[in-house]
């Protein structure tokens, strides 16, 4: 039987039987695996970037020295383990002090990526992964200009001194500690015991670094968790760039969510080519079964055949999608992680059973469906096979539909989401299906022959064009919706990320530099975000009540901007990247201003946490001093905006009483970099921040995930034309036979072309219109409860959609057609 | 060879049921070359179903080779066909994916034959067209599709062939040309044949003529003389309530 499924798989794969099966299969694997496994590969390196940024894949904090028998564990687990130390001291030199965050290596520093560092500030550097020799040490570009001095002086640093042999251009750990006031310098562990500044009390942060292979390092974090106590802490390496969290979930869920949908698509592609693929075989049954073969011999000769298919359709699918993961990646190497990491299994084999599924679960009724075909058949053609049942089929191709999608993305809300929004496309489709009667019955009265004919074709089938219509629907509507999500995105992303984006943040500029600094800064011809003032305060009071006492211990203990300083402003305008949300910006005249009830906005963060609404007032101590606020609007903040961002923003006049120091940003291309200096110079206490590196990793990571969003999008498509091609290809004899039967009654070539083209444009016009109502109807659903974006309708393609579906329906569809038609009648009518 | 006692087909419509075949019996020998004639709708293509197994009676037996066919189930019948039965069909029912050659292989394949290759080119030649092995039906003539078909009928070497309507959709010569290679395998091959038309010519050649009209076999030449030919010794009885034969 095998032999025999081979030969019929040769004969229909050469009589071109199988090719809408296999082109929908393949599609639907090469999505899957050049989707899965790219995603796989970025993820992972991504994951490697953000180890770098960590300087390693864990970091475990201890105020107390890292126990032993945690290093030995770490050994145990074949995991690198480095240990190092964070202390704050003053250095000297001179008669200049400057108070520095220390690092102290012990081992080798950093265990992920590496340190640049160079002999002097701003200038380009050594990469090495290792710690300052003995009796030198290596200092941020700040500490120089904070000391007068350059690479080669010796400091004073506890009881000994150091030698300055480099600076440190960029390095592991920069990102979380941009906001640290203190300038940061390394050491050699061996050079701290000499120096001698750790008295009793000193606060030290002991820390553990860890790197090695992910299953070991999971394995060792959990074995560790349980015995951290509350003063003890793991950061690890998967949070990446906190600035890109959004981003990258909302492109993941993109990404997952669009190979889905090529793959139900697909899906449907495979169903209908199946369902083809079996009433064309019906007469080949009958014949054999005629000839004595018996039902479980058909049986088996067909799903040998489809196991064929199967096999080699996902075979050529993960071949093919490889290959095109890898162009991808050759492609785009400049743009992708470097190293990239090697091919992962688990998505290749995913992809491949998924494709089996797919076949399985779209496929296996209709091939069931071929071995009960009444032998009887040979002399009366109108016999049927008895049906599968409809409960049974969908059942089949639901169930796999959801496994597929909790496979892929992994979240049952998206899977819900899809499934309701399947259901409510059907219904939808049922009105249609009304619609069309009406509509059909409304133009039959007063349109011309041909579109008569053409609507009287798809008035005589309800079921068959109803049918037809959800095929199509279907496809123009996952397209479109793919097609609008990613839009949507992309034009998200490069509005977050302008080319101007400041890139260099200044803060700590005093009240009396801000002039000077405005001055150097239009020499150079840098243009600010402008310089916003900033005063540290603590909210003490929620309405005049203490705030440990309003809240509860839970709500306190988990309201972390209550226990710390915040930097507070004033601002005559609500800044670019927030929205406000509740009550009103103020008025921007100063005679407004009522000291007795200074009004503020908050951010939705700051409310959610402190429970507060419009009108409570709050309570803050600014260095002893006492002011209160009363809350006049929220804001909701875009903290992946790259600006000066606030909790807390007075009203112009609110904080004029209390000393501020100032913040700025700016964009500078690299070669405007010497200009910092220049300010380092003139005003040695403000603090650069340098976000340019972090940007270009930022810009980077955005540029390798539209480059997936726009692969993917090509994918959806192609999965969306071999539904459509299945479709056409689908129905093409009955419209063949039809036509031709037009023909032996005299009906003259224009009229059948005309009634032909009228049939396949007004189904291309309802299936548009469905597509356009079911993509507004899920886009908006997936905006808000996945993407976490606005919806708005897309009013455009109310008018475009249809008219596209309509064009490239009859396009399509009397292309497939034509060439019959110009054959004569009688060959047709026995061919058929 | 075949056996059948009261054979009825009744099929159930909106209203009423439908008598389509009613009591036939009758009974066919190794080697006899029967035609069953009549009007259309008078049962004729029924009859041939229910004799080859291919659909079930309402009521009564078909005995095929010993087999049971009323007993047997779906499958056991396409065991028995596989076994025992070719087929000749008025439209042809040639695969069309098969070339000339594929289709005579198919029968001979299924029936374990040792070289199908072989035999189905052996036959194929019996019946002209070793020239045209490797083509496809549609490249074929009507006459030519209908020479493959019955080449592919005696390429098992069936005990029995079934042949329902065998010219009706040729032209008369060509539908001459098919009767001839019909009689001449069938000679050869001294297959049992029982054949299906409304050509009366074509039925004059045959040994044997079973007549239905409505559904009930009416006349049997076989009755009427004796001992026409050698190969009719078989008794067929026309079907009437008073002779029935016991099982």
């Amino acid at each position: 039987m095998f032999k025999m499924a081979i030969k019929n798989f040769r004969r229909d794969w050469k009589a071109g039987e199988v090719k809408v099966l296999f082109f929908a299969l393949i599609v639907a694997v090469a999505a899957m695996t050049a989707i899965s496994v790219i995603t796989d590969r970025i993820q992972r390196a991504m994951g490697e970037q953000a180890s770098e940024f960590l300087g390693a894949d864990y970091v475990i904090s201890s105020p107390r020295e890292i126990p032993q028998e945690w290093l030995l564990e770490a050994q145990n687990n074949n995991l690198i383990a480095a240990t190092g130390k964070n202390v704050s001291t003053v250095i000297s030199r001179g008669d200049k002090f400057q108070l520095v965050s220390v690092r102290v290596v012990d081992d080798f520093y950093p265990l992920k990526g590496e340190l640049e560092i160079a002999v002097a500030p701003f200038e380009v550097g050594n990469k090495v992964q290792a710690k300052p020799d003995q009796g030198k040490l290596w200092v941020e570009p700040r500490v120089l200009s904070l000391l007068e001095s350059k690479v080669g002086d010796i400091i004073e640093f506890g009881n000994t001194e150091l030698i300055i042999s480099g600076v440190v251009v960029s390095g592991p750990g920069q990102a979380s500690e941009v906001f640290n006031v203190a300038p940061g310098i390394i050491i050699n562990s061996a050079d701290l015991a000499v120096a001698d500044i750790l008295g009793p009390g000193s606060r030290v942060n002991n820390q553990m670094l860890l790197a090695g292979e992910e299953a070991a390092r999971e394995a060792y974090i959990k074995w560790l968790k349980p015995q951290l106590n509350e003063t003890q802490r793991i950061t690890g390496g998967k949070e990446g760039t906190p600035a890109l969290q959004a981003s990258l979930s909302r492109a993941e869920s993109f990404l997952r969510l669009a190979s889905l949908v090529s793959v139900i698509l697909a899906g449907v592609a495979i169903a209908v080519a199946a369902g083809r693929f079996s009433r064309r075989h019906y007469d080949y049954a009958a014949i054999y079964r005629c000839l004595g073969m018996r039902i479980r011999q058909v049986h088996q000769l067909y799903l040998w055949q489809l196991a064929l298919i199967g096999l080699i359709g996902v075979g050529l699918g993960v071949v093919i999608g490889l290959a095109i993961q890898q162009l991808i990646i050759w492609q785009f190497a400049n743009v992708l992680p470097q190293p990239m990491v090697s091919i992962g299994l688990v998505p290749i084999i995913v992809s491949a059973f998924s494709g089996l599924v797919v076949l399985l679960g779209f496929a296996l009724p209709s091939f069931f469906q071929i071995a009960k075909v009444p032998p009887l058949r040979v002399l009366r053609k109108e016999l049927m096979p008895l049906a599968v049942s409809g409960w049974i089929i969908y059942a089949l191709a639901i169930g796999s539909m959801a496994v597929l999608m909790w496979w892929q993305s992994g979240s049952w809300l998206l899977v819900g989401i899809l499934l309701i929004v399947s259901i409510i496309a059907f219904i939808v489709i049922r009105l249609f299906a009304w619609l069309i009667f009406k509509i059909g019955i409304w133009l039959g009265k007063r349109s011309p022959t041909s579109v008569r004919f053409g609507l009287g074709q798809l008035k005589r089938y309800p079921a068959y064009t109803i049918s037809q219509i959800t095929a199509f629907g279907l496809a123009f509507m996952i397209m479109l919706s793919t097609y609008l999500i990613r839009t949507e995105l992309l034009t998200e992303w490069q509005n977050q990320m302008p080319a101007d984006a400041p890139n260099h943040f200044l803060i700590n500029v005093q009240d009396y530099e801000v002039e000077a600094l405005d001055t150097i800064l239009q020499k150079n011809n840098v243009e600010t975000s402008g310089i916003y003032p900033m005063v540290r305060g603590r909210v003490t009071r929620l309405n005049g009540e203490l705030a440990n006492e309003v809240l509860s211990k839970e709500e306190y203990q988990q309201a972390r901007a209550l226990r710390r300083e915040l930097n507070l402003t004033w601002m005559k305008d609500l800044p670019a990247a927030n929205k406000l949300v509740e009550g009103n910006w103020w008025l921007q005249d100063d005679e407004s201003f009522d000291p007795s009830a200074v009004k503020i906005s908050i951010s939705t963060e700051i409310q959610n946490m402190m429970k507060v609404k419009i009108g409570d007032k709050l309570s803050f101590d600014i260095g002893g001093l006492s002011v209160e606020g009363q809350i006049a609007n929220v804001r909701e903040i875009q903290w992946d905006s790259f600006q000066p961002n606030f909790f807390v923003i007075f009203e112009p006049q609110g904080l004029k009483d209390f000393p501020a120091s100032y913040i700025t940003s700016f964009n500078i291309a690299k070669s405007q970099k010497p200009m910092l200096n220049q300010i380092l110079e003139q005003m040695p206490t403000v603090t650069i921040i340098e976000l340019d590196k972090i940007m270009e990793q930022v810009q980077k990571i955005l540029d390798q995930v539209t480059l997936a969003v726009e692969f993917i999008m090509l994918f959806v498509l192609l999965a969306g034309i071999a539904v459509l091609y299945a479709v056409l290809q689908a129905n093409r004899e009955e419209r063949v036979l039809s036509a031709t039967l037009l023909k032996t009654l005299g009906a003259k070539s224009p009229f059948i072309r005309s009634g032909l083209i009228a049939e396949l444009a007004l189904l291309g016009i309802f299936s548009g219109l469905l597509a356009v109502i079911c993509s507004e109807l899920m886009v908006s659903s997936l905006y808000i409860n996945v993407l976490d974006l606005t919806a708005k309708p897309h009013l455009i393609f109310w008018l475009v959609v249809p008219l596209a579906a309509a064009i490239f329906i009859s396009v399509v569809g009397w292309f497939g057609i034509k060439s019959i038609l110009k054959q004569p009648a009688y060959q047709v009518l026995r061919q058929t | 060879m075949l056996t059948t006692q009261n054979l009825t087909k009744t099929v159930s419509s909106q209203e009423q049921d439908l008598t389509i075949l009613s009591e036939v019996t009758l009974t066919i020998n190794e080697g006899d070359i029967v035609a069953i004639i009549g009007a259309s709708g008078s049962g004729k293509s029924t009859l041939l179903s229910l004799l080859a197994g291919l659909d079930v009676p309402t009521s009564g037996e078909v005995i095929l080779a010993n087999h049971k066919l009323h007993e047997l189930d779906e499958d056991e019948r396409a065991g028995v066909r596989a076994q025992f039965v070719g087929f000749i069909f008025q439209s042809f029912h040639l695969l069309p994916g098969l070339t000339a050659l594929e289709n005579v292989m198919l029968p001979i394949e299924l029936k374990g034959g040792k070289s199908p290759r072989k035999d189905a080119l052996a036959i194929l030649d019996k019946v002209g067209l070793s020239e045209r092995v490797k083509h496809y039906p549609n490249q074929l003539s009507g006459g030519e599709q209908q020479r493959v078909a019955i080449a592919r009928a005696f390429a098992s070497e069936p005990k029995i062939l079934f042949a329902d309507e065998p010219t009706g959709n040729l032209d008369s010569a060509n539908g001459q040309k098919v009767v001839d290679l019909l009689f001449e395998l069938n000679e050869q091959f001294g297959t049992t044949l029982v054949l299906v038309t409304h050509d009366q010519n074509l039925a004059n050649r045959c040994d044997r003529q079973l007549s239905l009209e409505a559904g009930r076999l009416v006349a049997d030449t076989s009755e009427q003389s004796d001992s026409v030919s050698s190969n009719t010794k078989a008794t067929v009885k026309a079907v009437s309530s008073e002779a029935k034969v016991a099982s």
